[in-house]
């Protein structure tokens, strides 16, 4: 999802400008498609996800809650009524559970992100230090579980895994828990949603304790392939040319190997890098499914693939668009980001 | 810089894990006070009214209780929140006398007048408690005759009928018409359903969405046994593997929604008990009467001899359920128990497809679904068998597999030459089974629950009398008469009856199976160590 702009335009104010421009225009058409297209294919499901809510159904009520949704308008005006809804947040209730849809985001999300951050944190940590420190060393044989993870973490499926994980180490070891976000047994602290931060704000380290032990397998198992996916671009760019150059040219001045891939190296690669982490949080706004539903974690994954298979209309419409939304917002920032690490790099390789 | 803060913020909270692992960890001793419970999917809304699936119901149980209730374990009537109740003799007048002394868990104090509040609200649309997008599904269906609900003094509560309903009273101790606490309305107006205030042994305390929904102790609860527990959660874990291994580590105290192929891993494993019984239930095979295919009574009668149902519970619900000989469950009024008038015999059946070559050719389809029922464990196993029995005595079929909404869709416009589906009942009434499946009222194009779309004046006429009368022994003859009607014309095969399955610690006691299908946690405590 580069950009695919010169480096030089961007460089001054005018520049910035353009690019804002440039996104922003990028962002409308996107939404404007995502919209359309949702709608379009919500339209297009022949079941009445009203009718289908109820195992009984008596046909009048039907038509009345119908009307009263507003369903029974032509679609070019429903159409208009979804993308005003959407924009002014009124995002409707779920036919299912009645609820308010964007409280229901408002719980799911977070879930969501304290898994995503700290699964991407952790396996983009555990990419880039697994590269670096075996070629920092010249250990090749530490290449090997780069080799292998890079295997496990793009082939073996998550699910399998994290299976795998829970019969260990919860079941058969019974060193943490199997799933959920937290032991009911406790009362848990409740604010903002992310648990982590209002067990702390809460200053309740027992209900934090008990959240991190939580987060410990579904962590490692949604770590797995962000961290095969940067090991292998990192790998990657590694390898290229002018790289080799300067890793030779800094050997040659006496620099130490802390100094150059801890530094140097690690600067001249993190752009990329974070494209890899803008495109794989992107990808998991939208919640990690397979995770959310082996470690039972209430997430967004859940949410809408229940949506989904519910036909609960607003759920559908107004949950995926938001999740487009947001990766489309979670991409940009992050090229954003990375063409300035790397313009950065460029003007200094330049001055230098 | 970046990098730099990045780094320090994440080997910070790796360590907070690390630490976390070591201390507070979360082992129960003997004596747990909070009693945890896992099935597949969370509630859908917590307002009796306006819900028909078993996990909300499961919910509410613990919270919840109606005028009249079923004793546990049983399907007998006996009062509730009523001391006590009569019906007049033309049955068109019942008349509870309200329990003195019992308060809802917001302090509302119980009367006549409390508790036509749950009936109002249902009946009558202009009632503010008749949210626009709540279905009321079950007034029309189950509580449909009563005309009017009148305060006859502070403790008295009448209900008039238009006419008599022999099956009002076991719907009257079903979930539809549990007291809700009438001051829920102004405290919480639209969001009741969401904020349940009943009478129950346990109260509400919090509902964290698709994770759990929390309970404690009714200190106050009218009746006895008080709440084993001081705290009851119910947790939703989809599943199933996850499900067993909360079980198996001990961090759930009870579960559902198991796979029958999963119990024998179980049976061995001494530190759990296994409950199982027949669930209210009955899975079938409806011919489609719009259908040109199927039109032909001896073509049905001849896949319905076709059919081999004891290997199917055998094979596709483990033997963890029974063969239905008749549409609705044995023991209900005036269902027989013995074979049914459906025989297998794939001889006969061969014979019958042998005098009509028309039969053959064009293959006839086996609609199916996806999801597991606790009729149909597998269902796509259920057609796949069935294809195999059909095949053998010489007709084609083909099978289409849908997921379950999709699949409701189709069925409920009759769009199929043979499809299988399943009911739950809602009540434990013969009525709620036959009316069901085979009165016209229930044929309505894209809301059917008649998905066979069978229109016969005379099944119609018996249904209705059989309902309207409150003598047990004429109703039973007048089922009887319908059943007859049924093997005539044949516009459903019924196949199986899927055993409701629920697995305990050793530990937990006071637990009963209830025949109605729900989950009653009241009387439930931890055994002090037996062993």
């Amino acid at each position: 999802m580069t950009s695919k702009v010169s480096g030089n335009s961007l460089h001054g104010k005018s520049g910035q400008a353009r690019l804002f421009l440039i996104e922003s225009r990028r962002f409308l058409i996107i939404f404007l498609v995502a919209s359309l297209g949702l709608f379009a294919a919500i339209n297009a499901m022949p079941e009445d996800p009203v009718s289908l809510r109820v195992k009984n159904p008596d046909p009048e009520r039907i038509q009345e809650i119908r009307d009263s949704l507003g369903l029974n308008d032509p679609a070019p005006i429903r159409y208009l009524r979804y993308v005003g809804s959407f924009v002014t947040l009124d995002w409707g209730n779920s036919l299912i559970s009645g609820r308010s849809v964007r409280e229901e985001i408002a719980r799911f999300l977070p879930a969501t992100i304290e898994l995503s951050v700290l699964g991407i944190g952790f396996g983009t940590m555990l990419g880039v230090m697994l590269v670096l420190v075996a070629h920092a060393t010249g250990w090749p044989w530490l290449l090997q579980p780069v080799r292998g993870l890079a295997a496990l973490g793009l082939t073996v499926p998550i699910f399998w895994i994290g299976l795998l994980l829970v019969l260990f180490i919860s079941v058969h070891l019974g060193w943490l828990p199997v799933g959920g976000r937290y032991d009911f047994a406790y009362g848990a602290p409740s604010g903002t949603g992310f648990l982590l931060l209002d067990s702390l704000l809460a200053g309740d380290f027992q209900a934090m304790g008990i959240a991190l032990q939580h987060l410990v397998l579904p962590v490692l198992t949604l770590g797995l392939y962000p961290a095969a996916v940067v090991a292998g671009t990192l790998e990657a760019r590694l390898s290229e040319g002018y790289i080799q150059r300067l890793i030779t040219a800094l050997q040659s001045r006496g620099f130490s190997p802390v100094r150059i891939w801890g530094k140097h190296v690690l600067r001249l690669v993190s752009g990329p890098v974070v494209t890899v982490i803008g495109t794989q949080s992107g990808a998991l706004l939208g919640g990690a499914v397979l995770t959310e539903t082996v470690y039972s974690w209430p997430g967004m994954g859940r949410f809408l693939v229940d949506g989904v298979l519910n036909r609960d209309l607003f759920v559908i419409q107004n949950g995926l668009l938001l999740i487009v939304v947001l990766a489309l917002v979670v991409v940009t920032l992050s090229d954003v980001v990375a063409n300035r690490l790397d313009r950065r790099l460029t003007s200094k390789e330049d001055s230098a | 810089m970046i990098w730099k803060n990045l780094v320090l913020g994440l080997s910070f909270l790796l360590g907070m894990l690390l630490a976390g692992c070591g201390g507070g960890s979360a082992k129960q001793e003997n004596a747990p006070t909070t009693f945890i419970f896992a099935r597949g999917a969370d509630a859908q809304k917590l307002d009796p009214a306006d819900v028909d699936d078993g996990e909300s119901v499961n919910s509410m149980a613990q919270l919840f209780e109606g005028l009249v209730g079923f004793v546990p374990g049983t399907l007998e009537v006996e009062p509730r929140l009523a001391e006590s109740y009569a019906i007049s003799p033309d049955g068109m007048v019942y008349t509870f006398r309200i329990r003195d002394g019992v308060r809802f868990h917001d302090g509302t104090p119980l009367d006549a007048e409390a508790a036509r509040f749950s009936f109002d609200r249902q009946m009558d649309p202009d009632h503010p408690a008749h949210f626009p997008d709540a279905s009321f599904q079950y007034w029309k269906n189950l509580y449909g005759d009563v005309e009017r609900v009148e305060v006859a003094d502070k403790m008295t509560l009448e209900l008039h009928l238009s006419r008599p309903n022999a099956a009002l009273l076991s719907a009257l101790a079903s979930f539809p018409v549990w007291l809700v606490s009438p001051a829920s309305l102004e405290k919480h107006g639209e969001q009741m359903p969401f904020h349940p205030i009943g009478t129950g042994p346990y109260k509400f305390v919090e509902w964290r969405p698709n994770e759990a929904v929390l309970m404690e102790r009714n200190p106050d609860y009218w009746g006895e046994p008080k709440a084993g527990f001081e705290r009851l959660v119910m947790r939703s874990i989809p599943l199933n593997t996850s499900r067993l291994s909360e079980l198996m580590a001990g961090k759930v105290h009870g579960l559902d929604g198991v796979q029958p192929s999963e119990l024998s891993d179980l049976e061995k494993d001494p530190r759990f008990v296994i409950h199982q019984a027949p669930g209210m239930n009955v899975g079938y095979l409806a011919f489609s009467m719009l259908s040109e295919r199927v039109q032909d009574v001896a073509f049905r009668r001849a896949v319905a001899m076709a059919i081999d149902r004891a290997s199917l519970v055998r094979l596709a619900l483990d033997g963890s359920g029974s063969v239905a000989s008749y549409p609705a469950p044995a023991g209900f009024l005036g269902i027989p128990d013995d074979e049914g008038p459906v025989q297998y015999d794939p001889e006969g059946a061969r014979k019958l497809v042998e005098e009509h070559p028309e039969w053959k050719g064009v293959p006839v389809t086996l609609a199916t679904f996806g999801q597991p029922r606790m009729y149909f464990p597998d269902p796509p196993r259920v057609a796949s068998l069935i294809r195999n029995d059909l095949e053998a005595v010489g007709l084609t079929v083909e099978i289409i597999n849908r997921e379950f909404k999709s699949h409701l869709h189709a069925t409920r416009r009759g769009d199929f030459d043979m499809a299988l589906l399943g009911w739950m009942a809602d009540t434990p009434d013969t009525d709620n089974f036959l009316s069901t499946f085979f009165h016209s009222r229930a044929a309505v194009m894209g809301s059917a629950t008649n998905i066979s779309f069978y229109k016969n004046e005379e099944m119609d006429h018996l249904i209705d009398a059989a309902l309207a009368n409150p003598d047990p022994e004429k109703r039973a003859a007048l089922y009887g008469n319908a059943l007859q009607v049924w093997a005539r014309d044949l516009p459903l095969v019924p196949l199986v009856q899927g055993n409701q399955i629920t697995v305990l610690d050793k530990r937990i006691g006071g637990y009963l199976l209830s025949p109605v299908g729900n989950h009653f946690f009241g009387p439930v405590y931890w055994v002090s160590e037996s062993d």
